[in-house]
């Protein structure tokens, strides 16, 4: 479904991708995880280029989507994006937010972009938060509004770059909880996180990643018990004496 | 003062309309506001294309910001007032002129001042709507522009007052608004000028007193609704957003 070919990247001296060669399946639920600074956001940027690449290819769903012919942001409308901070559009309500896109880009009217607002609403468990604002949500409800947001666009894939790390600890169960569902329902999903527990419950797959290159592919069981690299043992180390 | 006010005050108000063209303060509110309107959206455009990567939008409105800067508000009166005849080939009347002069001037800086607004947005913002396939225009008409203009409404309402008080040049090309009235009531009277001057300067300020007065009360009536009756602080009755909000740190 997105699949990376050589994909390299600079910013100005310093590499950010090396070479990575990698893909995302239909339906997989592929977690990129590693130390800070590996590259895992800009490589999940690059997929609904708000990064562009120097170097190699992307395809989604087979089309390379740095063709001249594509329109960008009829691409963008088929990748939802979840970002670390929300951002959300303060000066709209909940509903206004999640009906924008939809509104806007897709045509629907409001009628049915506010049907399936609430709809969205209810699958993420804030059906009586329609007409509040951001301002007035916690950030595990922002964060899963945004979450509503990117659905209903009705994307093929998902992708979700630190969800929960910007949020108090006990509000990141709420918005694994949206995601789980979402890899249940069969959605592809590309998901940067610290959240190790998340990965082993619902990936498919773990991309480790250290200075810009993907030194590990492999099945959450067997990368959390047997890591091959040695860089992903010490990380893995790392993270569990704390 | 009350006695030039009682006598005046026809002269003060509407000039020497109808023996002669409108003037007073009515001139004022007129010219004032015919600006802003024009001066306003025109201001936006400058502003978009000042961060256009286009150079064909970005080098002409930058020549605007930086030629305007650079000179003083007579200087663009005395331009306008001569170039516009020789341009046209028509005679223009002052108040044509004042407008004109007026329009370049301020849609200059509130272009700069809404370029600052768009440009202290979060780059979330921008991002989270292309990511949703939001066109560069949409995305400006629905999320940018909307937030932008609301946070620098302070410095809109300071240049919107200053326009008030720019008509006052208009004196220079014998336009009939409120200075130019004074002067006049000033050079009959000789004897007094500063009781006629003094009520000048009240006019003036009970125009801009009011503009501000109407600004705060809108900008009250659009964060009371952004931060949903929460955000109330304890200063008089400014209401500001004392929270920031978490998507924005």
């Amino acid at each position: 479904m997105i699949r990376f070919s050589s994909v390299n990247k600079w910013y100005g001296e310093y590499q950010a991708l090396v070479d990575v060669n990698a893909e995302v399946r239909r339906g997989e639920v592929v977690v990129v995880c590693g130390p800070s600074g590996s590259g895992k956001s800009t490589l999940i940027r690059t997929v609904n280029r708000l990064e562009e690449i120097n170097r190699g290819q992307i395809f989604f769903d087979g089309q390379d989507i740095h063709d001249k012919k594509l329109g960008l942001n009829a691409y963008r409308s088929r990748v939802g994006f979840v970002f670390q901070q929300f951002n959300l559009f303060p000066h709209l309500s909940v509903l206004d937010n999640i009906t924008l896109s939809p509104m806007r880009v897709h045509g629907l009217k409001r009628v049915e972009a506010e049907r399936k607002a609430e709809d969205l609403l209810s699958r993420v468990g804030l059906s009586n938060k329609a007409r509040a604002y951001p301002a007035q949500l916690s950030g595990g409800q922002q964060q899963r509004v945004a979450i509503a947001r990117a659905l209903a666009m009705d994307p093929p894939a998902m992708l979700f770059d630190e969800p929960t790390s910007a949020l108090d600890p006990e509000m990141v169960g709420e918005v694994l909880n949206v995601m789980k569902s979402l890899a249940q329902e069969g959605m592809t999903m590309m998901c940067v996180t610290h959240e190790m527990g998340f990965a082993r419950e619902v990936a498919d797959r773990v991309w480790f990643m250290d200075a810009g290159k993907i030194l590990e592919i492999a099945e959450p069981e067997e990368f959390f018990v047997r890591p091959k690299h040695a860089r992903a043992q010490r990380f893995l180390s790392d993270l569990r004496t704390h | 003062m009350f006695d030039i006010l009682r006598d005046n005050w026809t002269l003060l108000l509407i000039g020497q309309y109808p023996h002669g063209p409108l003037g007073g303060i009515v001139l004022t509110i007129l010219l004032s506001l015919s600006a802003l309107i024009i001066a306003f959206p025109l201001g936006i455009l400058v502003a978009l294309a000042r961060i256009s990567p286009l150079r064909a939008l970005h080098a002409p409105a930058t020549a605007l910001v930086y030629m305007v800067r650079g000179i003083p508000l007579l200087m663009v009166i005395f331009w306008v007032y001569f170039l516009v005849p020789v341009l046209t080939g028509y005679p223009v009347t002052g108040f044509v002129t004042m407008l004109c002069a007026l329009v370049i001037y301020d849609s200059a800086y509130l272009g700069e001042i809404i370029r600052a607004g768009i440009e202290g947005l979060p780059k979330g913002q921008t991002e989270a709507s292309r990511a949703l396939g939001m066109s560069y225009m949409k995305t400006m008409r629905a999320v940018v522009l909307p937030q932008a203009l609301y946070n620098v409404v302070p410095s809109m309402v300071t240049q919107f007052v200053s326009t008030i008080k720019e008509t006052s040049l208009g004196y220079i090309i014998n336009v009939q608004e409120i200075s130019f009235a004074a002067d006049q009531i000033n050079n009959r009277l000789l004897t007094k000028p500063f009781p006629v001057y003094l009520i000048l300067a009240l006019s003036y300020f009970a125009l801009c007193y009011a503009l501000t007065q109407l600004a705060q009360y809108l900008e009250r009536r659009v964060t009371f609704k952004r931060a949903g009756a929460v955000a109330k602080t304890q200063k008089g009755d400014e209401l500001s957003l004392a929270e920031p909000l978490a998507s924005e740190n």
